[in-house]
């Protein structure tokens, strides 16, 4: 023990320890500030730390599950149970909202036509495919009590007709086809008289035509067109559309305006048949409407 | 001729009914996508039809065709029948095409579902919209018909596959082929020879 006393090791060592207890003293004299060795340090340890935190972490979180796995399992099945009970009660929220919304236009509707008797709110079923002029089909047939070329429409305005009927079903075809003529006028002015078709430029665009205008008509853009209802097929002053332009038929000998429809006919979901109407002409001459 | 075993005819019915099964699921689900959504989308039931004829016999092939066909009119709202004429023709013929003439190769297939596709989308054209007169069909042939024409037929590479595997797995063979005769054959005289 003597001999390692009065060794040199000894001595350096005691040099050392002298020379870290200075460091520490000059730490604490540096008022809460750390050294720039420390913080070189820090700053190097800095990614280590940090993985090993995070290793460490992940480690207790592990551990904490294979210790006290009945605990998490309850916890995940009350949850689970939980949110299945939110996922029933918002889809029926939804079932119920879309119901209503339904039901209020309905209701709406037969209060602002009270002339118009029409079938409950018909489901779209689906597009036609592959129909350029968007025909398609709802859930609601014969056993509904439609007819076929029944009117039918939306609330915000004229859809088509139906053309095909079964038991449960129809088959609507819509305003933007060529084969079917609607007779209708302008709401403003109540003279300017035409014929409602669709054509295939327009119906790319979802837009039908209204031809056999007077070339001296007085339509401008933004005019609402609503049915003449002359014809005995479809009810009177019912919304079409909206003009968007007017031009010169091809022949020089009429005028044409391109008519946006009140409702967007390529996304809809929700319809009305009309099944009778004030005017409606019995037996209407169907080679006329539907070629 | 492999001699038939009461198992093995068993297994041949099980995977006939499988097989035919499994077809019709299938045409189930191509009509159905038919009818999702609103935008333009391939007519698959004439590829599934093909393929069904190519593998089987005459009166099954019409069958599937004319089936196929009525699932084609209702949704695409054509006059019922109208398809399923034109497909059990298609059907037949194509099952004729390849009982006689053509191998069951996959460029075969190819071709042929091109041209019955391009048939049909052509009379769909000519007798719904060109017929009528409307003005800018040649829109409607070159925006609609074409691409109906175009989707189908790359679409049908994966119902090729498609039928392809159902056939490999569930088609039971009745008879050895004469590759197979010779394999064996060869088996048992090197097994003699032993």
């Amino acid at each position: 023990m003597k001999s390692f006393v009065k060794s040199a090791k000894f001595r350096i060592l005691l040099v050392f320890i002298s020379f870290l207890v200075g460091i520490m003293i000059y730490g604490v004299t540096k008022g809460g500030y750390s050294l720039s060795g420390a913080s070189l340090i820090n700053m190097l340890t800095q990614p280590l730390k940090s993985v090993s935190n995070s290793v460490a972490l992940e480690f207790e979180r592990i551990s904490d599950k294979i210790f006290s796995p009945d605990k998490y399992y309850e916890e995940n099945q009350k949850l689970k149970e939980r949110i299945n009970e939110l996922n029933r009660k918002l889809a029926e929220y939804d079932d119920l909202k879309a119901e209503v919304e339904e039901l209020r236009k309905f209701a709406d509707m037969k209060e602002e036509y009270p002339e118009l008797d029409m079938s409950m709110p018909a489901e779209v079923l689906g597009y036609v495919t592959n129909d350029p002029f968007k025909s398609f089909t709802i859930d609601k047939g014969s056993a509904d009590g439609i007819e076929p070329y029944s009117p039918v429409i939306t609330s915000d305005g004229l859809v088509g007709m139906t053309v095909e009927v079964s038991e449960k079903s129809s088959t609507v075809r819509t305003i933007l086809s060529p084969d079917l003529s609607v007779a209708a006028v302008a709401s403003s002015t109540n003279a300017d008289y035409g014929i409602i078709e669709g054509t295939v430029i327009n119906s790319a665009d979802g837009h039908t035509k209204m031809s056999h205008l007077s070339t001296a008509h007085k339509l401008k853009e933004g005019d609402l067109i609503v049915t003449a209802g002359n014809t005995g097929m479809f009810p009177k002053d019912y919304p079409i559309g909206t003009v968007i332009s007017t031009d010169f038929e091809i022949n020089g000998l009429s005028a044409c305006a391109e008519i946006e429809p009140c409702c967007d006919i390529t996304r809809l979901n929700t319809v009305f048949v009309i099944t009778d109407f004030s005017g409606k002409k019995e037996g209407a001459d169907e080679s006329k409407t539907a070629p | 001729m492999r001699v038939k075993l009461p198992r093995e005819k068993r297994i041949f019915y099980f995977k006939t009914v499988l097989r035919w099964i499994v077809y019709y699921i299938v045409i189930i689900l191509l009509f159905s996508t038919m009818n999702a959504g609103t935008w333009t989308k391939p007519i698959l039931l004439v590829p599934a039809a093909l393929c069904i004829a190519m593998k089987n016999d005459l009166m099954a092939s019409a069958f599937t065709g004319a089936v196929c066909g009525f699932l084609i009119d209702v949704a695409c709202g054509r006059l019922f029948g109208y398809n399923a004429v034109l497909l059990t023709v298609f059907c037949v013929a194509v099952s004729l095409l390849f009982e006689l003439y053509l191998r069951d190769k996959f460029i075969n297939f190819f071709w042929i579902n091109a041209i019955v596709s391009f048939i049909q989308c052509c009379l769909d054209f000519e007798f719904y919209y060109n017929i009528w007169k409307y003005d800018h069909t040649e829109m409607i042939f070159c925006g609609q018909t074409l691409k109906v024409w175009a989707y189908t037929v790359i679409s049908s590479v994966f119902v090729y596959l498609f039928f392809r595997l159902v056939n490999s797995k569930l088609m039971p063979r009745e008879h050895l082929t004469i590759k197979e005769i010779i394999n064996n054959n060869r088996g048992i005289t090197q097994f003699s020879k032993e």
